[in-house]
């Protein structure tokens, strides 16, 4: 039987010479690098970076790799039809976007005539309009019989259709009853006569209105049950799986993933764990297949399907199997063919994708982690699942079939089990047609006349415009509606002529998050006088960041960038003594509170603990019942316990070169002086300095939230940027570095003061730094600068109320403000912020030119000066080359997220577990789940990412051509792009791979007095409105006294 | 007014408020007009505070008047003389379920007050909080059950409503099977707990738990039953607790039961239903002391669920799994405390540990949160110093042990080998049978279902 088996294995594999094994095993081993691209990014989820789902297939257009994405992962391209209907029925697409967007798509093909029944614009755009149910054969049945579908027509069934319909068929019936033409085809005449005599022929001459409605269904039922009849399959048939698995699970039911996966679950988990058992897994440094080997070699499972496991170890063992080796021996056993290879070894990976791209990203990218993973450890992965797979199969596959097939023949056996499903379902396209033929008014008589070719035709044409596709077009008009929105409202809102303040009264630089948007909306409302900047909030300052109370250094940069610089916070050199006391005292706290953790989890420790337990409930009742009450008095109980209030930064460098140790932490002045340059002429903002500047960066912190990081500064790899707007401040206030910048005609003016702030964009919290250096002087401008910085925050936290429905939309800002603190500590609040969701756009140019505009949260707004900018565009092309990729990236995993918060996203965050302190789990043993939870996306619209730049379409066209990454996420269409003109209001919009004009639809624009007045007892998603406040400050301040 | 009117007022008001709770939430649903989620939290709330009220007040009047043993009758609700049945709802005031009602009441209360926000927006959140007022209500007539029926109506609440909320998720897979699966070893349970009842009713003529263990309140009562019958009627209850309480060979379920939303998971393990076993034994605990080789059985199965559920804790991963076996160690120790008598600090251990574990799982979620605070705090990686174990036992039996910890002791799969097997092998030869005479008689194939795809295909998108 064996040596059978061998003489008939894959051609390809036994005809390899053996001085070829090794060329042989480095192919296989290349394969499986390739077909790791396909799984899952994501990281530990402790440093969340928000990526393109789909990045692995950005080399494809949008369209096609959504599609290839539903393939490979079974994961939705886009919203599904109802919800689309559902947006077109609420008005937020409109009928003419739709329009628009097919006529646009159909091009030249709108006008085919396809048949008696129209242009295939007609055909298509009637299919758009209603909705089309499909469903299995049996469900088609019911319908049929159970429901009122041949009785009546629809409501939504226009009624001349109906009226046109009802009369023709009259006048058809009865002149065929009455003649009985011999011409009629007799087929026809059959059904009909069948029919009338349901219904009672001699009464025909009584029947109501009603009968003849249910009659023309009827009929229209039969002509086209019939006409469909016979007409072939258009494009390929499906191919049958290519696993073994989905052959078994097909043909008997039974899933050996469910088995499998368990048991690797819980070794991947095992193996990657960064310190959360207290066991760590034996054998662990020796690599996942031998750890595993070592582990099961010598078992005797229980499971029944485990049981020749121990043996197939052995054996690998014997033979001295390297995992490559082991693999292609599985590959052989299993009868995979070379052509095979590449499509079995990326499914088997992926059935369990969120492990195997843990594995894959703990093997590639995370050297810095606790315990990465060896290189090699995805292929060990794969060999040791796939001799799980041919355990489990020999057993279950013998089960069902009850006899022992060799693996290799399995599939084919196993293929011949699965039950028939007829090719093309009759039922499917007679009702598709039936559905059409009663919206769109072909009557029976009509139908019955064509032709079989004509019918192939018709089927082929409405089967050539599918679900998904008719989605594509809905969702073009989806974004074709906002996108024209936004350009109007820009267009509209063109007011740089507006008077320009002549010194503002202080400067606020944040990042260029959609967060901040409004926060600076806010500030600009508040202070007329005031101007804000948005720049990437690691402003420049790339570096590894270790806090006075943090235990490791951190970068805080964007992921692109691997930091050279380190840079520590320490307690002000005079408090050095009570800060030392302090850390021993956190540090013993600590140790007692990590041992009590701990002990509570063993058996003697845990009596000890239980019996105490009781006290647990006291803090239990108090942090669900009085969270914001509980978080104030533990922030009171640390600040004995935090070092002092009164640190510094260790920021001036010593010795060169930069490194982590005391002398060398820190940058050069040249570095420093470099740093502030970048920032400001990236920004713009080269003159006209207020005294006071302020850099905010920002950050989030929240509770229930494994997610936490994400929340975080996208600029600054998910930390939490106030160390860098503080570290700017500092090298930006140093006389010497000015001195530097004012040979390079960069003038800040001495009476000019940085100061570095964090705005917590969770809880609304803005901390200022190093206050005791801002001179005597400035300190009144200071205070009004944080008074209005404090209302700000108080309008901000309001704004991002009426998004949370458990606030109440008539909350004041104070009411507000205090709802997002309880929210940020809460330990049952699923949704502390709503993070990026909803971001839509990003707007690169002078803020003069959006100043004013109500941009609901759904922005980035970056600051850049297009006259300051050479003719090359270099600003602009640094700005970008870090702004379209960071910005495309959050817009397409919210997208996938949000289309398919299951597949592509990680469901909802409510059963979430915590495992190896690397990602989450649904439950106690499930897939690691990646992307973005259903809490985070729930009010998001997936809309590609629209950017906006003041330039002009040559320069654009010239960035594109330089960047290949712009280049690939513009061309295939992953973001949307348009320029604004940096002299007038004109727009271009890039497609097609060109800029075209862009006319705006309106010129109207709503005009308010303030942001509260246009979101005011609104919780949905809003239109642009131009805020007059802004324009003149008398107005604002006749308001407040108001 | 005298003492026993309010003290009848007081309990009913117990017993009361949960039930309207259910009534008032059931029937929202049940004539579909779910009640909107403010209203569901405002009614969740007066009822749980109504309740704990009302059993507050009876643990000070208890404690002022010195009474130790207040029964509530509330009458024979079935009577079947014929077959000698009756089915007697009474409810008991004692030092045993004082304690845990009011237990009960805060933990649910404060779960719900958690759940009311983290459930905010769901699709299931009217099922949730149905579900939540079963479990209420199961877990209030468990502990204050007089009579066996009593205790195992509430016993059948908690189980019916802990298992769909281990499905709660019930458009995946593996939640519903898990839920199935914690819904099959409870029905084993229930059955051992339905014999023993029977049982019960038959030497004592009724499952009045005064008549089982004498008329002194507890702990104080003894058994007048003989040491054999003892230890019959208190095997079938051990069977029972040991289900519910998933000690050994039932604990495979405790992980599976995480699929739920983390609120209902904190009551499961953490808090409440795995302690219900051990809350019956306490209950039975007069039948224990007559029989020492039935001790001697509580106190071994205890202490081997214990170091059972520590060593599996140490393996795991993941925090809810670590936690759920670190749940199963304590009761495991609880158990044996109970097996040796210790019936006060057995009482207090179960508080204690409800709390702290209730606590640790809502905490669950931000455990990386709280982590990095301690690393920050400890100013380094924390370490998991090696333990006795690893610095003593030797490689190989370490590699064993770890292997028996992360395979979870193949509890499942001996199960599954032992009792599920033989099953499903009777009932296929049964079905295989039918089949055959269905055919014959029919002359060709007659199983439609037998042409139905085995696996149905993947959603597939409209076309």
């Amino acid at each position: 039987m064996h040596a059978h088996a061998t003489t008939e294995s894959t051609p390809g594999a036994v005809e390899q010479p053996s001085d070829h094994v090794s060329d042989h095993l480095g192919e296989l081993l290349e394969l499986i690098e390739h077909c790791a691209h396909l799984l899952p990014s994501q990281g530990p989820i402790t440093t969340f970076v928000h990526h393109n789902t789909l990045h692995s297939l950005e080399e494809n257009r949008f369209d096609e790799a959504v599609l290839r994405g539903k393939t490979v992962y079974g994961c939705q391209p886009y919203l599904s039809e109802q919800h689309y209907r559902d947006l077109l029925r609420s008005g937020r697409i409109r009928d003419t976007d739709l329009v628009a967007v097919l006529l646009e798509d159909l091009d030249d093909d709108a006008q085919r005539f396809i048949g008696l029944l129209g242009t295939r614009y007609h055909l298509r755009s009637a299919m758009l309009q209603y909705p089309l149910r499909s469903g299995e054969d049996a469900q088609l049945r019911w319908l049929i019989d159970e429901t009122d579908a041949l009785v009546r027509f629809p409501a939504e069934a226009p009624a001349d259709v109906r009226r046109r319909m009802l009369a023709d068929t009259r006048r058809w019936v009865m002149s065929a009853a009455v003649e009985s033409s011999p011409r009629e085809p007799v087929r026809g005449q059959e059904m009909m006569s069948d029919l009338l005599g349901q219904f009672g022929r001699r009464r025909i001459e009584h029947w109501s209105d009603a009968d003849w409605e249910s009659f023309t269904l009827h009929l229209l039922w039969r002509v086209c049950h019939q006409g469909v009849h016979g007409v072939p399959r258009f494009g390929p048939a499906p191919t049958p799986s290519i696993r073994h698995r989905d052959a078994l699970l097909q043909s008997s039911g039974v899933d050996i993933d469910q088995v499998v996966n368990e048991v690797l679950i819980r070794f991947c988990a095992a193996f990657l764990d960064q310190g959360y058992a207290h066991w760590s897994l034996p054998q662990r440094e020796q690599g996942f297949f031998k750890a595993f080997a070592a582990l099961y070699g010598d078992s005797r499972p229980v499971d029944r399907w485990m049981r020749r496991l121990p043996s197939e170890l052995a054996r690998a063992e014997q033979e001295g199997f390297s995992p490559l080796e082991s693999i292609a021996d599985s590959l052989d056993a299993l009868g995979v063919t070379p052509a095979e290879r590449e499509e079995f070894i990326s499914q088997t990976l992926l059935a369990l994708r969120g492990w195997a791209g843990m594995i894959w990203q703990m093997e590639t990218n995370a050297e810095w982690a606790v315990h990465p993973a060896p290189i090699g450890t995805l292929t060990e992965f794969l060999a040791v699942r796939l001799l799980l797979e041919r355990s489990a199969l020999e057993y279950s596959g013998s089960q069902f079939l009850g006899e022992r097939v060799e693996l290799r023949e399995l599939r084919t056996v196993l293929r011949r089990r699965v039950p028939h499903t007829p090719r093309v379902s009759v039922e499917q396209r007679a009702f598709l047609v039936f559905q059409l033929a009663r919206m769109r008014g072909w009557t029976p008589a009509e139908l019955h006349s064509l032709t079989k070719s004509e019918w192939s035709q018709l089927v082929e044409e409405i089967e050539a415009f599918p679900s998904v596709e008719r989605r594509r077009i809905y969702h073009l008009a989806y974004e074709r509606r906002y996108r024209n929105q936004t350009l109007d409202a820009i267009a509209a809102h063109d007011r740089y002529h507006g008077p320009t303040v002549d010194r503002p009264s202080f400067q606020a630089v944040c990042c260029i998050d959609d967060r901040e948007e409004s926060f600076r909306r806010h500030m600009e409302e508040i202070d007329p006088r005031c101007q804000t900047y948005g720049a990437a909030g690691f402003y420049a300052v790339a570096m590894y960041y270790r806090g006075a109370s943090d235990a490791h250094y951190r970068p805080l940069c964007p992921v692109i960038i691997k930091p050279r610089h380190y840079v520590r916070e320490e307690a002000a050199y005079s408090l050095a003594a009570s800060s030392r006391t302090r850390s021993q005292t956190r540090r013993m706290l600590g140790q007692v509170t990590h041992r009590w953790h701990l002990g509570s989890r063993t058996f003697l420790g845990g009596i000890v603990t239980a019996l105490l337990g009781s006290l647990a409930s006291i803090p239990m009742v108090t942090r669900i019942l009085l969270p914001r009450l509980t978080a104030q008095v533990n922030r009171l109980l640390n600040s004995f316990l935090l070092p002092p209030p009164v640190t510094e930064l260790m920021i001036a460098r010593l010795e060169d070169p930069p490194g982590p140790e005391e002398a060398h932490l820190g940058y050069s002045q040249e570095e420093m002086a470099g740093v502030v340059e970048r920032v400001l002429r990236e920004t713009g903002m080269t003159a006209n300095f207020s005294r006071l500047v302020i850099m905010i960066g920002h950050g989030s912190g929240s509770l229930n939230n494994p997610h936490e990081s994400a929340y975080n500064c996208g600029a600054c790899s998910g930390g939490r940027g106030g160390p860098n707007a503080r570290a700017f401040a500092q090298m930006a206030n140093m006389p010497k570095i000015r001195e530097m910048l004012r040979e390079r005609s960069l003038e800040i003016p001495d009476e000019t003061v940085f100061v570095g702030a964090y705005h917590n964009t969770c809880d609304e919290d803005v901390v200022y730094f190093d206050l005791d250096r801002v001179p005597r002087g400035h300190r009144a401008d200071f205070e009004a600068a944080r008074q209005v910085i404090d209302r700000a925050r108080e309008r901000n936290a309001h704004e991002r109320c009426r998004r949370f429905l458990s606030a109440e939309l008539s909350m004041s800002p104070e009411e507000a403000l205090q709802h997002v603190e309880a929210r940020a500590e809460d330990l049952s609040e699923a949704r502390p912020e709503y993070n990026h969701a909803t971001n839509a756009l990003c707007i690169v140019g002078r803020r003069e030119r959006t100043r004013g505009l109500f941009l609901d949260r759904r922005a980035f707004v970056t600051s850049y000066d297009p006259t300051q900018d050479d003719e090359e565009a270099t600003i602009l092309a640094r700005i970008l080359s870090a702004a379209v990729p960071v910005c495309a990236g959050i817009s397409l995993e919210y997208y996938f997220s949000c289309v398919d918060a299951v597949g592509y996203g990680c469901g909802s965050k409510l059963p979430h577990n915590v495992v190896s302190l690397l990602g989450v789990m649904e439950g106690a043993a499930s897939d690691l789940r990646t992307g973005l939870s259903q809490q985070m996306i729930e009010i998001h619209e997936p809309l590609r990412i629209l950017f906006i730049i003041e330039t002009t379409p040559e320069k654009m066209m010239s960035i594109i051509g330089r960047n290949p990454t712009i280049e690939r996420l513009v061309c295939n269409e992953w973001v949307q792009l348009a320029t604004l003109d940096p002299h007038s209001a004109a727009l271009q919009l890039f497609q097609h791979g060109r800029f075209e004009e862009y006319s705006p639809e309106t010129t109207d624009l709503p005009h308010v007095a303030s942001s509260g007045q246009w979101y005011r007892g609104r919780r949905d998603h809003l239109g642009f409105a131009s805020i007059e406040a802004d324009a003149s400050p008398q107005s604002t301040a006749a308001q407040e006294a108001a | 007014m005298d003492y026993d009117s309010i003290f009848t007022t007081l309990g009913a008001i117990v017993v009361i408020a949960p039930s309207a709770l259910l009534a008032v939430l059931g029937l929202g649903a049940l004539l579909g007009r779910p009640i909107s989620e403010r209203w569901t939290a405002r009614v969740t709330q007066a009822s749980v505070v109504v309740g704990l009220l009302a059993a507050g007040a009876i643990l000070v009047l208890m404690l002022l008047t010195g009474r130790r043993y207040v029964p509530i009758e509330v009458g024979n609700w079935v009577v079947i003389p014929e077959q000698h049945f009756h089915f007697h709802l009474k409810f008991v005031f004692d030092r045993l379920s004082v304690p845990f009602v009011v237990l009960s009441y805060v933990l649910v209360g404060t779960i719900g007050g958690f759940a009311n926000r983290y459930l905010h927006r769901e699709n299931g959140y009217g099922r949730f909080f149905l579900l939540y007022a079963m479990f209420l209500l199961g877990m209030v007539m468990a502990s204050l059950g007089g009579t066996i029926e009593t205790l195992f109506f509430g016993w059948e609440l908690v189980g019916l409503s802990s298992a769909l909320l281990v499905a709660y998720f019930q458009d995946r897979r593996s939640p519903v099977v898990n839920g199935q699966r914690v819904w099959s070893v409870y029905r084993v349970a229930d059955a051992a707990f339905l014999i023993a009842a029977i049982a019960m009713h038959h030497v004592t003529g009724e499952g009045d738990f005064s008549r089982l263990m004498g008329s002194d309140p507890w702990p104080e009562g003894a058994t007048t039953l003989p040491p054999e019958q003892a230890l019959f009627i208190g095997l079938l209850l051990l069977v029972a607790a040991a289900g519910k309480s998933a000690l050994i060979p039932f604990s495979g379920w405790l992980p599976r039961a995480m699929e739920g939303p983390t609120p209902s998971s904190a009551v499961f393990y953490g808090a409440l239903s795995v302690h219900l076993g051990a809350f019956l034994l306490l209950r039975v605990s007069p039948l224990l002391e007559n029989s020492l080789l039935l001790s001697a059985i509580v106190v071994v199965l205890g202490l081997a669920s214990a170091a059972y559920g520590a060593m599996t804790s140490r393996v795991q991963s993941d925090v809810k799994s670590a936690l759920a076996f670190a749940s199963l160690t304590q009761v495991g120790i609880i158990t044996a405390e109970i097996g040796l008598g210790l019936r006060y600090i057995a009482l207090i251990h179960i508080i204690g540990h409800a709390c702290l574990r209730t606590l640790q799982l809502l905490r669950a979620p931000s455990f990386l949160h709280d982590y990095h605070s301690l690393e920050n705090a400890i100013g380094g990686r924390l370490r998991n110093e090696p333990s006795f174990w690893e610095r003593w036992v030797g490689p190989d039996i370490r590699r064993r042990l770890y292997r028996m910890s992360i395979e979870r002791g193949w509890l499942d799969a001996w199960l599954n080998e032992a009792v599920v097997r033989p099953f499903v092998r009777v009932f296929q030869w049964c079905d295989a049978a039918e089949r055959r005479w269905t055919d014959l008689l029919s002359g060709t194939t007659s199983r439609e279902s037998d042409a139905a795809l085995p696996a149905a295909p993947a959603a597939e998108d409209q076309p």
